[in-house]
This record gives C-alpha cells, structure tokens and sequence, in this order.
C-alpha cells in the first residue's frame, strides 16, 4: 500500500508527538482507524466553498466516510476564532488555513508543530522550517484590467506605465492591511525598487489618486469587470482567468514583479479530533487533493500538478515574482500599511 | 360569583394601600427587566471598555488611557468626526421627509394607491441590506445605467451624478431608513385623537395649519424619538460609508474603526474599542438631551379613554398629487433598484444595462439555488432565529417601554441601558459576545442560540424605540380606570395597554424579524459549523465575487421574506391588529 511508505519516517514523528493527551498516529492504517473513530473533523477556511471547501470535503468523505464540518469566513475572522477558543481553553477547531494569520498564531503555540508526511515530496519553501504549517497552494497577485476600457496589448506592462495621466481616477484596489491591497503593492514596489526610489514611485502613483474600497480583492476586481475602475491593483490573477473564462471583459497583467503568497494550512494543538484533522492534512497535500486545488483553478504546490493556466505561475523569467512567507508578511505589514495610509487616504 | 369577590376584595386593597402598592409592584418589574437588560448588554459593554482602556505588553495586561491619545491624535479623525456628522443629519432629515410625507398620505388623507406604500416598505425592509445598498449603487455609479445612457446621448466622457461623496452617501442612507420612519410614523398617525384636529378646524384653522400646528407638533415627540433613532443608527452605519464613502475618499468614524481593525493580524479590536467607547460618549450625551426633550411626554398622548379613529382628510382636488407621490416612492423605492437586481441575477457577471448584454441573459443562477439543497437547511435555521429574536425583544421591550413612560422610579435608566448597544459595532458585539460564552459554562457557543442572543443585544434597541414611540400616545388615565376597577398594574398591562400598544409591537416585531433574517456580520463571525444562517451563505456569495448570484439568492429570499410578512400580518389582523389600524 503507498501509505506504508512513509511508514518508517513516520514513527519518529509518532515518537515526538506522544505527548499528546490523545494519542496522535502517523498516515497508516492505524491512523485512520483512529480518524475513523472520531468520525468528523472541524475546518475553519478562507477557501471558497462553492469553488474548493465543498468539492475537497466531499472527496474526502467519500475516501474516509469522515464528515468535514466547514466553516468559512476571511482569514480575519478566522485568526480571531481559532484565538479566541484557544486562549478559553475550548478548541472546537481541527484544521484551519489562511495566508498571514498563521505566523501570528504560532507565538501562542496554538498551531501543532507537525507537517503531513504526504507533503514532504515538496520543495522546502513550502514547509514552516519550524513545522507549524505547509503550504497547499499559491496565490499570484497582479494588476488585472477590464478589456473593453483598456485594449488589448494596450494595457499597461510596467510600474511606470501606470503613471500614464490617462489613467489618473480609473486604478482601484483594496484598502485593508493585506497582501491582496494596497499595502500589499506597497510592500512589492518598495522590495523591488529599494526604499529610495521606491518611495519615489509611490509619490507619484498617489498623484493617479486610485481609489481604496474596502471590500476583498475578488469584489475589487468585480468592480473592474463592471466598468466602474479600468484597473486593479494586487489581485489575485487566477479570479480574473475564471472570470474571463465565464465571459467577462477581464484580464490579468504579467507585470514584474508579482507578490507571491502561500495559502498555508496547520492542525491545532488541542484539536478535539486530533487524527482525523491530520488526515485531512494528508489528504489536501496527496496528488488527489492537489488535483482539487487545480480543478477549481487555482495554482497547487506540488510540482507533479501543474495549474491549468501553466502562465499564470511566474517562471522566473519573463514574469517574475517576489516569495513573501506568512512570517515575512506578518512582520512587514504594518509598515507597508503606515506608508499606504500615509500616501493614498 | 368568585369574579365579584376579586373585584370587591381589589377595591378594598386599592382602598387601603391608596397609590403606593401599584407602584411598588411595578418597580419589582424594573429590577426584573433591569437583570435581563444588564445580563444582555454588560459583558460586551465591560468587554468594549476593557479593551479600549487596557494594554497588553509582553503578556500583561494593565490599565491605561494611552489609546485614546492614539485615537485622537490621529490624523484625520476630526474631519471623520464631521463627516459622520453631516452624514448622520442628512441621512435622518432625508428619511424623515420621505417617510414622514408618505406616512401623513396614507394614514391621514384619501390619497390613492395606499397598498403601494405598505408594498415598499415590506419588501424594501425584506431585502439584505448589502443587496440593496448594492442595487442603487448599481443604478448610480459610473458605469451605471444614468451614467453611461447620459454619456451616450450627450457624447461627455465624465458623468452625470457622482454618487462617491456626502450627497450619495445621504442620498442612500435615507432611501434606506425611510420605510422604518414611514412604519413607526404610520402607528403614531393611526393612533392619533382627532378631537385637537377638529377644534382647531372649527376655530377657523385651514387644513395646512391644523397639520402645521396641531397635527405636527402633536407627532413630535415621535419624530423626535425617530429622528434620534436614525441619526444614531446613522453615525454607527457601516455599509454605505464603506461603499460609497471610501471610493469618493469621505472617510467617517465607522470606516476608520473598520482601517484600524484591519491593520494588524489578528484584528486590533482594542483600538476599535476605544473608537467605539468615544462614539459612546456621544450618543449618551444625544440620548440624555432627548430624554429632557421628552420628559413630559404625557402631554402628547393621544390615545385617552375616548373614540380615536383617527378622520382623513380630503385633499380634494390635490389628491391625485398625493398619489402620484406614493407611485413615484414606489417606483424609486422598489422598482428600480428591484429591475436592477433582476437584471444583474440574470447575467453571468454584472455588466451595466445595455442592448450587447440582452443575449447573456438567462435563469441559471436561479436554477442552481433551487439544486442545491445546502439553502433548505439554511433557511430553518434562519427563521427560527429571526421568531425567536423578535419576540423576545418585544416582549421586553413593551414592558420596559410601559415602565419607563409610566416613570417608575429606575426605569429611565433601564431603558437607556437597552439603548447602549446602539454603538456597538458589529464586530466589536460578535467578539463580545464570542468571549462571554467562551469564558463562561454556558454551553452555547456553536450553536443558533449564540446568535439569537447576540441579536437580541443588537436590536434591543429598535425595539425600544418602537415600543416607546407606541406607548408615549397611551394615556394613563386607562391604566387608572383599570384600578380603579380593581385590576392589578400587569393585569392593566397585559389586558389594555398591550393591546393598545400592538400596532406598534407588531410593526416592531416585523422589523426585527426582516433584520434578523439579512443582517451579515454577527452571523458571519458567530455562526458555528451546524448553525449557518442564510446570511452566512450570503456572505460568502458576496466576498466570492459571485455577485449576479446573490442578486438571485436575494430576490429569492426577499420575496419569501415577504410572504411571511404578509403571512404575519394575515394573523395580527385576524386577531384585532389590522395594519390600518384597530379593528
């Protein structure tokens, strides 16, 4: 059986995990015997149910006969929940995914420090060094441009072609403290260009006076593809090979260089159903969960599943990205969200 | 037999305790009420003030007042302080003209097409506030129909109305509040002694200053309570700030809670709180001057003893001027924004109104609400929340409404407690809320009740208002007649003010029920894995960029929202409470 492979390996992990008040097993059949047992798993998500919770929840009770209790909300709230029921000693919460909020939550130790063994055939930018999460797939934030205001092969290609004064009023993007907004783009500009000219830069972008809505990315871009902006600025680019893909006049801009983000994943330390959480783990990192995560276009991490839209992943060549971990993000937020009050409220 | 000696005995105590023994029956229901109220708003008030007055460094925790220097030196905050205000002022001046206009139509004059009033306002009231808001921003913005058709005809580049400001936001804010003025003007108009009205006619008054002078001062003290409702209602409003203010960069007090919780991961909900606690102070302030506003109170009730069918005025030849209004409230009220919403749930992405679009158009939105079996279960879970929570909260509240307009000793200040959660934000109440039952043995986190009991907190004061605005026209000398004939003050409550009072109950009950069942943040933030509401899923459709999708599910749930009204209003009328009125 493939899941015996990782047998051996397994049972140090099994080792350092004993301390657990439930005994937590390795992926083996032991293991989801154990998962069977407790029957059910809780997962908190910022994926979209209708695109990816419910398609992988459902794949995964067919293969375990474990039911997926999913709640979603943005990872905002998400962070607050799983906080708040750790710091009152009620865990509901097995399993929990976000981008940022993850490397704030390892400082109470609320995340376990235990990665899936299915997930170890990934590159190791993938994986927490510290062991806290691993990543199940990648987020590619880009301009995105509505195709009946802007032409294509008109549309802007550069930083500075989005000084262009035709543009000025027409460039929107979300005004929250996250990677997917403004100080998201802040913090792209000022890693790729240096503080000086960096700053320079953004001087004059704020002259175009884009607007700050405070609504996610997804609806930002929606705006765009109503014709109410003609630009978005940090979205997610798969959202508009979707959209497109629905008819929508929309398209993304491989402009250099991108922001790319981890959505990462972790079980919590005192999950009430500490096996079948992990199950879930090992099932969304396996090829067949990998699979679900390009079927709903997005772009998966395991190298053996490429995207549908092989473009939409920088090659590192013509269309480059900058990598930001949840910890890098965490720590260099705040100061990309004060220069992006300062400049663009 | 054993009736008569009841009675007798009755007369006999009121004989021999004279005034004192209503009144101390009546304070036991004070501190009664007053537990209920404290159990319900005290631990996100004490939650919120912790938070605004505590920091935490290095994992502790200690007083201090360092946030509000924070908060106040920070800039921009006073011109967001302004903004609010204006915004506040407008949008309750706005929606107390139309509602109030339409209000006097319907009830007191024979205008035509009154069921086109009550039809928009029940479904207006019935449709998800981010759906609606969503729908005249649609009709307005840019890209919208007024715009683009303006650039087509006149061949401009720029446009007409630019809704992304303080005109648009006011503009919205008070189309959205006016059904709620036009229901709670439309129970004190009904209830009105038309015997003022008629002296002042045979004294030689004409029908403009009869309503001048009689008829509006009369109604003051509830425009006054409405008007502050409102403006309250107004100055804690988040969604039309958001989403017109922020494009046009008019920044208010609620979108800079809403930035400074969204800086840091996880949320900062202290300084939120501190922003929050300020907004408090200001409204307690509004809340102690309307009180002295209305302090003598009885001398505008109007329901006495006596006959007081209201008489309706004959607007003679203006009448068809007075319906031509109601239509044209109906159309702006309901049908736009209505065509709008259709028009965008039949598109597979929202595009404006235009010939090219017509061959997208097709149900499938529809169809795919209908497959799904997700929304049944949704849709049980959400009703019963919305029965449940409206019932209680007027139950309560028209005891605390009775209490406090009656003046028992502490029932003032019981009613300005139940007022209190006027400014919490939504977030800060879900998070309050969340930690109270986590902090407590009380099983109920992950379950619907935690919802009802954070919605309880939140519309305790609409219901309030709704109840005080109804018993402010009760007179007393009913309750006087009542013990006078030996019936004890709940008795006198339950069997003649309560009935008295239920057009008011039941337009209150309607209107937290419709909110209940659209309102997103509590929800959203509460909801455990098998207690998703409708709004859960509304939510998600909205943050998903599945707009035309929503639209669909909106339209959908509005209009079953509707028939339940309707259904509801079926009954109250059966049972004595028509919605014209008694009888």
């Amino acid at each position: 059986m493939a899941i015996c492979v990782f047998h051996r390996r397994s049972l140090l992990l099994v080792a350092t995990l004993a301390a657990f008040a439930q005994p937590v097993l390795a992926l083996d059949q032991a293991m989801i015997d154990a998962a069977k047992k407790e029957g059910q798993v809780t997962w908190y998500t910022t994926q979209i149910i209708d695109q990816f919770a419910r398609p992988a929840a459902q794949a995964f009770e067919k293969k375990y006969g474990i039911k997926v209790n999913y709640v979603r909300a943005n990872s905002n709230e998400v962070a607050l929940r799983v906080l708040n029921e750790a710091r009152a000693g009620k865990m509901q919460v097995d399993v929990f995914d976000g981008t940022g909020a993850t490397a704030s939550l390892k400082s109470e130790k609320i995340p376990a420090q235990w990665i899936p063994d299915s997930a170890k055939r990934l590159p190791k930018a993938y994986i927490d060094p510290e062991g806290y999460w691993v990543a199940t797939n990648l987020y590619i934030l880009t301009p995105g441009y509505n195709t009946e205001l802007i032409k294509k092969g008109t549309e802007p290609k550069t930083f500075q072609d989005l000084l262009d004064p035709k543009y000025k009023g027409k460039i929107a993007w979300n005004s929250t403290a996250s990677s997917s907004a403004g100080p998201g783009f802040v913090g792209v500009v000022l890693n790729s260009m240096g503080e000086e000219k960096g700053m320079a830069y953004l001087r004059e972008l704020a002259k175009q006076n884009p607007s700050g809505l405070a609504v996610a990315a997804r609806q930002v871009l929606d705006q765009v593809i109503a014709g109410e902006y003609a630009i978005a600025l940090n979205i997610f680019n798969n959202h508009a090979v979707i959209s497109a893909a629905k008819g929508a006049p929309v398209d993304w801009i491989p402009m250099n260089p991108a922001l790319a983000v981890l959505s990462v994943i972790s079980v919590t330390k005192e999950a009430p159903h500490p096996n079948a959480g992990r199950l879930l783990l090992e099932f969304l990192l396996s090829e067949d969960g990998q699979k679900i995560y390009r079927d709903a276009d997005y772009l998966p991490v395991d190298p053996n599943v490429p995207p549908n839209d092989l473009a939409l992943r920088p090659d590192g060549e013509k269309f480059k990205a900058i990598y930001k971990t949840p910890e890098e993000i965490d720590k260099e937020m705040p100061r990309w969200a004060e220069i992006f009050k300062s400049l663009f409220r | 037999m054993s009736d008569v000696a009841v009675k007798e005995s009755g007369q006999e105590r009121r004989g021999l305790f004279a005034r004192f023994m209503p009144r101390d029956e009546r304070v036991v229901f004070v501190a009664i009420i007053a537990a209920i109220f404290a159990i319900l708003v005290l631990p996100p008030l004490v939650f919120l003030l912790k938070g605004a007055f505590t920091v935490t460094q290095n994992g502790e925790t200690h007083f201090s007042a360092h946030r509000f220097a924070i908060v106040l030196a920070q800039r921009g905050i006073w011109t967001s302080a302004y903004n609010s205000f204006v915004f506040a002022l407008g949008s309750a001046l706005l929606a107390l003209l139309i509602g109030g206009v339409n209000a006097w139509l319907v009830e007191r004059t024979d205008t035509p097409f009154k069921p086109l009033a009550y039809l928009t306002t029940i479904i207006s009231l019935g449709t998800p506030y981010v759906l609606y808001t969503s729908a005249w921003l649609l009709l307005l913005s840019r890209s919208g129909p007024i715009n683009s058709w303006y650039r087509e005809l006149t061949g401009e580049t720029g446009v007409l109305i630019n809704v992304y400001g303080l005109g648009g936001m006011i503009l919205i804010e008070g189309l959205l509040w006016s059904p709620l003025v036009f229901l709670l003007l439309g129970s004190t108009l009904r209830n009105f002694n038309p015997d003022l009205e008629e002296a002042a006619r045979m004294s030689g008054a004409g029908t403009w200053q009869t309503l001048r002078r009689i008829t509006f001062r009369l109604s003051l003290p509830s425009v006054l309570a409405l008007a502050m409702l409102v403006f309250i209602r107004t100055v804690e409003a988040f969604e039309v700030p958001a989403l017109v203010g922020l494009p046009g960069r008019v920044h208010v007090l609620t979108t800079d809670i809403y930035e400074m919780m969204h800086r840091t991961m996880p949320p900062d909900i202290g300084s939120a709180s501190t922003l929050s606690t300020l907004l408090l102070c200001i409204v307690a302030v509004l809340l102690w001057y309307y009180s002295r506003l209305t302090r003598n109170a009885e001398r505008f009730a109007t329901i006495t003893g006596k006959n007081f069918r209201p008489n309706k005025i004959p607007l003679g030849k203006f009448r068809f001027l007075g319906g031509a209004v109601l239509v044209l409230n109906f159309l702006c009220l309901l049908i736009l924004p209505m065509l709008i919403l259709v028009w965008a749930s039949l598109l597979p992405f929202y595009q404006t109104v235009r010939a090219s679009a017509f061959k997208l158009l097709s149900f499938k939105h529809y169809g795919r609400i209908f497959e799904s079996d997700r929304y049944l279960s949704l849709l049980g879970n959400t009703l019963l929340v919305a029965v449940v929570t409206a019932t209680i909260v007027m139950v309560i509240t028209a005891i605390a409404a009775w209490l406090s307009v009656r003046k028992i000793p502490g029932a003032r200040m019981v009613d300005q407690l139940g007022t209190v959660p006027l400014v919490f934000p939504g977030i800060v109440l879900g998070v309050g809320v969340m930690q109270f039952f986590l902090a407590t043995p009380i099983g109920i986190y992950g379950t619907i009740w935690i919802i009802v009991w954070a919605f309880l907190i939140n519309y305790l004061p609409y219901g309030i208002r709704y109840s005080y605005a109804g018993m402010l026209q009760v007179h007393r000398e009913l309750e006087e007649a009542a013990a006078v004939s030996g019936a004890s003050p709940f008795l006198a409550f339950r069997r003649i003010v309560f009935p008295l009072l239920a057009p008011s109950l039941v337009a209150g009950w309607l209107f937290i029920f419709l909110l209940a069942t659209r309102v997103l943040t509590l929800p959203v933030l509460l909801s455990g894995p098998s207690s998703q509401t409708m709004a859960v899923a509304m939510f998600d459709l909205w943050s998903n960029g599945q707009g035309p999708e929503l639209a669909a599910l909106g339209l959908l749930w509005s209009f079953a929202m509707t028939a339940v009204a309707l259904i509801f209003y079926f009954f109250a009328r059966r049972s004595g409470v028509g919605l014209y009125g008694q009888g």
